[in-house]
């Protein structure tokens, strides 16, 4: 193979890499706008053992209700939209009305500490797929052995 | 030339000595190579419209293939499009389809697994879908024998070690789905090797369309997890 064929193929290759690379970083960021909320906004304030609530809104569809989902120790537990009454989002210009709040009941949980996590529900424009982007950030919380409802924990080691 | 000086865009003979013909073989078989993982990894399971996506790593890699090919001289006749020793070609693949048809029978009985001859696409001809296999059996062979297989000549000679890796990279392709990177890898071997002694494209896609036949109604369709390769493999649609 001569020096100019040899010359236009490394050209060639060389072109070629970077328009897999543009495709590649394209694909990227048409995936995370594709499977992500970059407008959402959202607090989860409190979890116990009675509740776990916050707020959520689509700053891009702030007349909208976000579809919310909980899990506890990464367990689903239940699925709502949000639209409690919420004031202090309103008041804050967060939302376009106050009734962006989400509270859940707390399920029944052994005694010790729990993680919650809410979610936010998102599905693509086909509805094809959806997906979870986490609002605000884990709560972790404490269930004393006189509030649970479902009794002591069990030893680590097995039972006695 | 001291160290100072650069190479101009324009000197082609100066860009041309940069790099050697093997490192060139090697660089046209990786950019190959990552033009299919692209297809198949990102490209395929973009969302949405984006699937579309999937046809310009593709493209790229016929551009570059028959750009390849013009630019190094290369004929129809040198990468396989011929029918003189379609016959050679043939009596070349035989034995090997046998032996892995009954292996893959064997495994079939020993699995438990019901032998269906027709079960390869339930809504489709076997006819039609063989003949379907057969175009898709060119393009992959195309690109394998007359594009990997050449340019690992060039790097490595004639041989075994040439063969194996154009059978590894033709394997790693359907990574990572298990049955069928064994199967591919066992596949590879078989049609490198002859297509090093019996350059026919033909043959070997008409081979490629019988033993996936062959694997498919055999093979526990469980193991085969419905020939899905990429990121494809782990999904649902």
């Amino acid at each position: 193979m001569s020096n100019r064929p040899r010359s236009k193929l490394i050209h060639l290759l060389i072109s070629k890499s970077i328009a897999e690379a543009l495709l590649v970083a394209a694909i990227a960021i048409g995936f995370y706008f594709a499977t992500s909320n970059p407008d959402l906004r959202g607090v989860l304030d409190v979890a116990n053992a009675e509740t776990v609530n916050g707020w959520a809104v689509d700053e891009a569809r702030p007349w909208t209700r976000v579809e919310v989902q909980l899990f506890i120790d990464n367990e689903f537990v239940a699925d709502k939209n949000a639209a409690e009454f919420r004031p202090d989002v309103h008041s804050a210009k967060r939302a376009e009305d106050e009734w962006h709040g989400f509270i859940f009941e707390t399920p029944p949980l052994p005694a010790g500490e729990h993680e919650a996590r809410v979610y936010a529900l998102l599905p693509n424009a086909a509805g094809s797929r959806r997906t979870l982007q986490l609002i605000g950030k884990p709560f972790r919380f404490l269930i004393e052995p006189k509030q649970t409802r479902l009794g002591l924990p069990q030893e680590k080691g097995g039972t006695r | 030339m001291s160290s100072m000086e650069y190479l101009k865009p324009e000197d082609s003979q100066a860009v041309g000595d940069v790099i050697g013909n093997r490192a060139l073989a090697g660089w046209e078989i990786a950019s190959v190579v990552s033009s299919i993982f692209i297809a198949e990894w990102l490209a395929s399971v973009a969302v949405d419209w984006m699937r579309i996506a999937v046809v310009v790593p593709i493209g790229l890699a016929f551009v570059l293939s028959i750009s390849s090919h013009r630019l190094r001289g290369e004929t129809l006749r040198d990468l396989g499009f011929r029918l003189d020793n379609f016959l050679r070609a043939a009596g070349l693949l035989t034995l090997p389809m046998i032996v892995t048809a009954i292996v893959c029978l064997a495994i079939g009985w020993w699995t438990g697994e019901r032998i269906d001859f027709l079960r390869w696409h339930i809504s489709r001809p076997l006819a039609v879908q063989l003949i379907l296999g057969f175009a898709w059996g060119f393009v992959q062979q195309y690109m394998l024998q007359s594009l990997v297989n050449r340019r690992a000549q060039i790097i490595w000679g004639r041989g075994w070690l040439s063969v194996l890796v154009v059978a590894a990279i033709f394997a790693g392709l359907h990574l990572p789905n298990p049955a069928l990177t064994v199967a591919t890898f066992v596949g590879g071997v078989i049609w490198a090797a002859v297509y090093q002694r019996a350059p026919n494209i033909f043959a070997l896609a008409i081979s490629h369309s019988l033993m996936t036949w062959i694997v498919v109604s055999t093979v526990p369709a469980s193991a085969l997890h419905h020939l899905r390769i990429g990121l494809k493999y782990f999904g649902s649609n």
